[in-house]
């Protein structure tokens, strides 16, 4: 382990989580309970984006990504709740 | 090594603390702000957990929130520094707005991690460690136990109403 950065430690635990909340999303049968472990796995995905490409476009790429996820996991929960309502 | 993730553990404290506290200020545990999240609310609740807290954690998935915008904030200032959360904090408004998110949760706290980061990497911190703190920070609320999580957000919740 000699020599591994702070990025690189950072990478490594936000691998790990994004692992670990793909086999929660996996292993869970309820589809709307599925929703927050898949939110912890666009949150480390989208982290893995930013750690891995230091770019003020990597930057756009994570909050794409983050925000496409974020709707689509909006839209398969609403789909389930009977679609829209007043309140949409 | 240590040093690291010692520093990792107390960004992920001070982020948790951070989101918590602006999505609790900002009523995200009062109702689900779209159909889904209510859906996800009731069906943690099916599950055992307590109501109010899993409409906070279907707010959550449902529209990026503070735990995002802190998220992003710290890729923005990690990427290009001041400049680079407040362009985070535009995507959260962004966002939100894609998401129908009728609130400003998100972007308060994006701009107000942007700022809290910031600081941290002037003590010594490196803003990556926000990125992989926040990360586990998230982790404890949506991606451990839904009932747990949605019990303490309750409690924090009934403590602002």
């Amino acid at each position: 382990m000699a020599g591994i950065t702070g990025e690189e430690i950072a990478l490594i635990i936000v691998v790990l989580v994004g692992l670990f909340a793909a086999l929660r999303v996996a292993v869970e049968n309820n589809t709307l309970r599925k929703l927050p472990y898949l939110n912890v796995l666009s949150f480390a995905i989208a982290a893995a984006i930013a750690l891995l490409i230091r770019h003020p476009l990597a930057l756009l790429a994570a909050a794409a990504f983050f925000v496409g996820s974020t709707l689509e996991s909006n839209a398969i929960a609403s789909t389930f709740a009977g679609g829209s309502t007043e309140d949409d | 090594m240590l040093d690291v993730i010692a520093r990792i553990l107390a960004a992920s404290l001070v982020s948790w603390l951070l989101f918590i506290t602006i999505d609790v200020l900002f009523k995200l545990p009062e109702k689900g702000g779209v159909s889904g999240a209510t859906a996800i609310g009731r069906s943690i609740e099916e599950e055992g957990g307590a109501l109010h807290g899993g409409y906070m954690m279907g707010n959550i998935v449902c529209s990026p929130d503070a735990s995002a915008g802190t998220l992003l904030a710290a890729c923005g200032v990690y990427i290009a520094g001041i400049p680079g959360g407040l362009a985070a904090a535009l995507l959260v408004y962004l966002g939100n707005r894609i998401c129908h998110d009728p609130g400003y949760a998100g972007t308060t706290g994006a701009i107000l991690a942007t700022f809290v980061v910031f600081g941290f990497t002037q003590v010594g911190f490196g803003a990556e460690e926000f990125i992989a703190g926040m990360v586990l920070a998230i982790l404890t609320i949506q991606g451990l136990s839904h009932t747990g999580a949605s019990r303490l957000l309750a409690t924090l919740w009934g403590w602002r109403a």
